[in-house]
């Protein structure tokens, strides 16, 4: 909402600074986003050009003189329009236009020009709001020598509301007067118009068949004239946003911005009826609109009609052949009331939101309907010669009674936590202008129609709240009756943050809408149980993501492009499925893993991956986990595992696909996969206590060469099957494939340590275990020891 | 001459030929030469069977005592002779000691992430524990027990992305509050946050993101008022910009809050005094709270004739945008490593 301040005036006394206007509104009513002059001119005076002569070296020039009161000056002027004997705009030498131009004297082709002849568009009245494309004419009762801007009514000062929705009340000049009034403690004076009828009758019948108007007034007005309106009328829409059209439209437009209710003007002729009946669109009904555009009607639109056909929409838009042209003497007004959800629904769908279904969709004071209609008759008779007639028809269902409502001053302080006294409460109400009563400091309160998004005792609360102002709140703390903390779950997803962090991995947090060609389910899995959106706002936003590899796959990319290889990244995102949203840790590696630029390392493989991974499980204490090897075809067919933890699948460890790294332009890329919510349901819940043992451990090693396309878990589970209590622990410690093997074998060293929480161990015992040991693997896998 | 004096000549001869010695080997045959079964010394010994018991005694304590000073002399030697290898050998092992180490950079949570957690550390020492809930949420959730029914112009306030009829993806995290409610019942007090990530159908631009992160706060008691908000904000004003901010609460609009607050935070620019950065007002919104409107009370199973609370809602992006002056929401987005590692 653009405000005028000279039109403000009109109804409150705002003698105030504009700072303290914009901070005191902003903190007690809605943000004032800007109060600034409506034109940034200074020295711009009316002129008389007395002699207009065509300038003797260029074609498109004029040499004018002008008469400027204290003597007259020439200047040489481009308009095609300028001539003499008009009244015009004069910038002198030292005079500031729009964006800061200084004017200054200057010689063109050869002839001196002692100022300029402004357009409108040069004081900085955008082209929209005048349409003039010459220098701008003035009246001819302009008084040569004085002020420009007060002649044009353009000295004013706008300030501009960022309004919240339940505010309709401050969408009229009115309104704001009102709270303006509240929150400088002024009296507001709004005059009620008073019309001079005419001779005839008006003799119109309006009636409803719809609940959704909920009132209808309509007055017949003849004799028009139709032409420009006065200045200050021009200006103060054009401050308000609007472009003035003539006195008829403009006198609508300005009530309508004056009390908020919106007018429609039919050509009275042209309606050709003397009934007015509102009713619902039928179906498969069209109707032309003032656009000329033939609109599809649905049965919740509202349709003004003359008894037979639709001669506007209600509440959206008039229609073509009713509307009022130059040549128009009578017109039929109407001021009406719609209900909001049936406009807001009307114009959306029809993409026609105006000031009018604004107002309407927010909710309009019933009392300004018929004030409305008054205040535009008065100011058509004023402004337009016009004869109203006698007697506006009408309908009228709205409650035009105040809402009464309770509130104690107990409860107001016990909302706010404050000590406020009746005084206070008083003095508020009475700014407001709210009527009340109060027995035993509970108030009973007048709310006027003017305010209705005041719906309960908490809406009261908060205009005594804004109005005393939050700055008079103290500080407190809510009263501790409750024991904060982290879920086990939320502890445990922060510990798997941690530890990847202490692994130099990094966090990324990506959109969880994606394309959909790049959500592939990089698992391979059908995937007809996506998430797509029903409105997206484009492709690549339309589904939300299978796996947060997706995203990291992107960000890999991104970082490879940008010759930034040795990136190592996890998110904790989420799957979304039409069933479920699952919380899944996604980690992607390329390049070297904790690189040293001038030392020879080798790059990142499947095994600092699962490093990473064993680490992570560690930390998390997750036992029992198995990598069983598997075929997915996003990825590595000999490199791709599924992770199970206590044979429950929780997750996978892959190397890319060569084709699959290609789509995203990457090579070498190593990703895992984890279901975070089964991880927590199957980690070990608790420790388990061992003491430290106290005899010595004894370690033996084992070498043997075997078929490379054996596991060398399932060599370590042969170990680990045998009968030796003293057995702690066995692992591979070295892989040899090559020269002195055959070629589809391989040599491992298993390393097997012995403890005993009892005793020393004896050597010839372990020796006799290591010799079964021996025997075994040479017996299972056919294998040779070294 | 003397057996004195030969000791005494001995003396100065091994004295010289452990000076000239630089090698172990040498000291051991050196060793052998003056202590050895063959040396000098053994021969001053094996001379004494002639003498006096009188003269044993004397020359016997002049030879044991220079045993144990050749001993000596030679130990000396050998320990000198070990530093000296020792250094030696570390004498190859020398570094350019202004090369870099590698690099074991450890890594980094999401700027975002830092953020959420230390705001919700700040409430959990506070008594409020954190709650989440689905971001595929049901529009009666989402709006509607939010006092936000269908039709409802302020629905045009928080354009959404839906994926049905009845489902979207939520626009805010305050459904949690109403899940949160519904599961306690309308009995015991409230205080939690939700943290997470809400969507809203705009295009992405440098100030507006489709996707962003949220923290909404919520406390439900008999007794929780305005100014336990108030002082509650303040408190999360200066966790964030740090100690003497000042905060200013204006008038605003929510339909699930009545009274309803913006909230601003002096600009830690200029520290009020108006700077381009606040816009020349000397305050920077930072957040939306108010206290919770009956309606929402009712739709939760909570009567509000016993209870009555206040909620807030944080943009995440936003305060980390005005705590570090990042000009750009779609960087949070990017993942870039050189944005992401700068926030230590």
């Amino acid at each position: 909402m653009k405000v005028s301040i000279n039109w403000l005036k009109e109804y409150v006394d705002v003698s105030i600074d504009m700072g303290t206007l914009k901070t005191q509104f902003t903190e007690h009513s809605q943000e004032v986003d800007s109060i600034h002059p409506l034109v940034q001119v200074r020295d711009i005076i009316v002129g008389h050009v007395l002699t207009c002569e065509p300038h003797p070296d260029a074609d498109k020039l004029s040499v004018c003189s002008v008469d400027i009161k204290l003597n007259t000056v020439q200047i040489v002027c481009g308009a095609d329009n300028v001539a003499a004997s008009q009244k015009v705009i004069v910038a002198l030498p030292g005079a500031v236009l729009d964006k800061g131009l200084v004017i200054e004297p200057t010689t063109i082709r050869g002839v001196e020009s002692n100022g300029m002849i402004c357009s409108l568009t040069e004081l900085g009245i955008a082209q929209k709001y005048h349409g003039e494309t010459g220098i701008h004419v003035l009246n001819d009762d302009a008084v040569i020598g004085s002020s420009a801007l007060e002649t044009l009514a353009l000295d004013d000062v706008v300030m501009t509301l960022d309004l919240t929705p339940n505010r309709a009340d401050l969408l009229s000049m009115h309104g704001v007067a009102y709270d303006v009034g509240a929150i400088f403690n002024k009296p507001v004076s709004i005059e009620t118009p008073s019309v001079t009828y005419g001779e005839l009758k008006n003799p119109m019948t309006i009636k409803t068949q719809t609940d959704a108007c909920m009132s209808y007034y309509g007055a017949v007005i003849d004799d028009l004239v139709i032409k420009e309106s006065p200045s200050w009328m021009k200006t103060r829409l054009i401050a308000a946003g609007i472009r003035p059209i003539n006195n008829v439209v403009d006198i609508t437009n300005y009530v309508l911005i004056e009390t908020g209710q919106p007018l429609h003007a039919f050509d009275f002729d042209a309606l050709n009826s003397e009934t007015i009946v509102v009713r619902n669109a039928v179906k498969d009904e069209t109707f032309v609109t003032l656009d000329d555009k033939k609109r599809h009607l649905e049965p919740q639109d509202i349709v003004i009609t003359d008894g037979q056909k639709a001669v506007a929409l209600g509440g959206v838009m008039g229609g073509a052949a009713t509307e009022v042209t130059r040549e128009t003497k009578s017109i039929l007004l109407e001021s009406a009331t719609f209900n909001p959800i049936t406009i807001r629904k009307t114009s959306s769908r029809l993409d026609l939101r105006s000031e009018s279904s604004l107002r309407f969709e927010r909710g309009i004071d019933p009392k300004k309907t018929q004030f409305a209609l008054m205040r535009a008759c008065a100011l058509l008779v004023e402004h337009a010669s016009a004869t109203v007639r006698q007697n506006t028809a009408f309908f009228d269902y709205n409650d035009l009674k105040d809402k009464v409502l309770r509130l104690s001053l107990v409860k107001i302080n016990h909302v706010l936590g404050t000590n406020l006294d009746v005084s206070m409460v008083q003095s508020v109400l009475n700014r407001l202008q709210f009527d009340f009563e109060m027995t035993q400091e509970v108030f009973n309160i007048k709310v006027p129609t003017r305010r209705q998004d005041i719906q309960t005792y908490q809406d009261l609360i908060e205009e005594i709240a804004r109005l005393i102002g939050y700055s008079q709140l103290p500080e407190t703390l809510p009263l501790n009756r409750t024991v904060g903390g982290l879920s086990p779950y939320q502890a445990f997803k922060r510990s798997i943050r941690r530890a990847l962090i202490g692994l130099s991995l990094n966090e990324v947090i990506n959109y969880a809408l994606v394309d959909l060609d790049r959500n592939n389910d990089l698992t391979g899995k059908p995937t007809n149980n996506m998430v797509f959106l029903a409105n997206p706002l484009s492709e690549q936003h339309q589904v939300l993501t299978l796996s947060p590899l997706n995203g990291l796959m992107d960000v890999l990319s991104y970082h490879r492009a940008r010759k930034m290889n040795d990136v190592q990244l996890f998110e904790i995102g989420k799957r979304y499925t039409t069933h479920k949203e699952t919380e899944t840790l996604g980690i992607a590696l390329m390049g070297h893993y904790q690189p040293q630029a001038w030392k020879a390392h080798q790059p990142i493989d499947f095994y600092t991956l699962k490093g990473i991974i064993q680490a992570l499980f560690e930390s998390l204490n997750i036992q029992e986990v198995t990598y069983d090897k598997t075929e997915l075809d996003a990825y590595h067919p000999h490199q791709t595992a599924w992770i199970k933890v206590q044979s429950h699948k929780v997750g996978h460890i892959a190397k890319l696909h060569p084709t699959t790294a290609r789509r995203y332009d990457l090579e070498d890329v190593y990703v895992c996969e984890l279901n975070i919510e089964k991880l927590f349901k199957y980690k070990t819940p608790k420790v388990d206590y061992q003491p430290v043992q106290r005899y010595p451990q004894m370690i033996r090693d084992v070498a043997i060469a075997l078929k490379e396309d054996i596991a060398s878990k399932q060599v370590i589970d042969a170990i680990q099957d045998l009968p030796f209590t003293a057995l702690k622990e066995a692992f591979v410690f070295d892989v040899y494939q090559g020269e002195h093997l055959d070629e589809d074998k391989k040599s491992l060293a298993i390393r097997l340590v012995f403890e005993d929480s009892t005793q020393t161990l004896e050597a010839d015992m372990i020796d006799q275990h290591m010799r079964v040991v021996a025997d075994t693997l040479v017996n299972i896998f056919d294998a040779e020891l070294r | 001459m003397s057996t004195q004096a030969q000791i005494n000549a001995l003396e100065k001869a091994l004295e010289k030929e452990l000076n000239m010695c630089q090698k172990f080997a040498e000291l051991n045959d050196i060793k052998a030469q003056y202590l050895g079964k063959k040396s000098q010394l053994t021969d001053l010994m094996k001379a004494m069977k002639d003498s006096t018991p009188e003269e044993k005694r004397e020359l016997g304590q002049y030879i044991n005592q220079a045993k144990s000073t050749f001993n000596a002399m030679i130990e000396a030697k050998k320990t000198a002779l070990e530093a000296a290898s020792v250094r030696a050998k570390l004498n190859q092992e020398t570094l350019d000691l202004s090369l870099p180490g590698p690099d074991y950079t450890l890594g980094q949570s999401h700027v975002l992430t830092q953020i959420i957690e230390s705001i919700e550390d700040l409430f959990v020492g506070m008594g409020y524990v954190i709650k989440e809930g689905p971001e595929l949420e049901s529009d009666a959730y989402n709006f509607e027990k939010l006092n936000l029914p269908k039709d409802h112009p302020a629905r045009d306030m928080q354009d959404s992305f839906y994926i049905s009829k009845h489902t979207l993806l939520r626009t805010h995290t305050s459904p949690v509050q109403v899940r949160t409610m519904l599961e306690y019942g309308g009995k015991k007090p409230v205080k939690i946050i939700c943290p997470g990530k809400v969507y809203r159908r705009d295009d992405d631009d440098a100030t507006h993101s489709h996707q962003f992160m949220q923290i909404e706060g919520l406390v439900v008691d008999k007794n929780t008022t305005m100014s336990d908000l108030k002082g509650t904000l303040r408190i999360v004003a200066e966790h964030l910009f740090g100690a003497q901010r000042e905060i200013r609460l204006r008038p605003s609009y929510f339909p699930f809050t009545e009274p309803s607050v913006e909230v601003d935070v002096t600009c830690a620019q200029c520290h009020g005094a108006g700077c381009p950065m606040c816009k020349h007002t000397g305050y920077i919104e930072i957040l939306g709270a108010g206290m919770v409107h009956d309606a929402v009370l009712e739709a939760s199973g909570y009567d509000p004739k016993i209870y009555q609370g206040f909620a807030f809602g944080i943009g995440v992006e936003r305060l980390a945008m005005l705590k570090y002056g990042i000009e750009d929401i779609r960087n949070f987005y990017i993942n870039d490593l050189r944005f992401l590692k700068q926030f230590k």
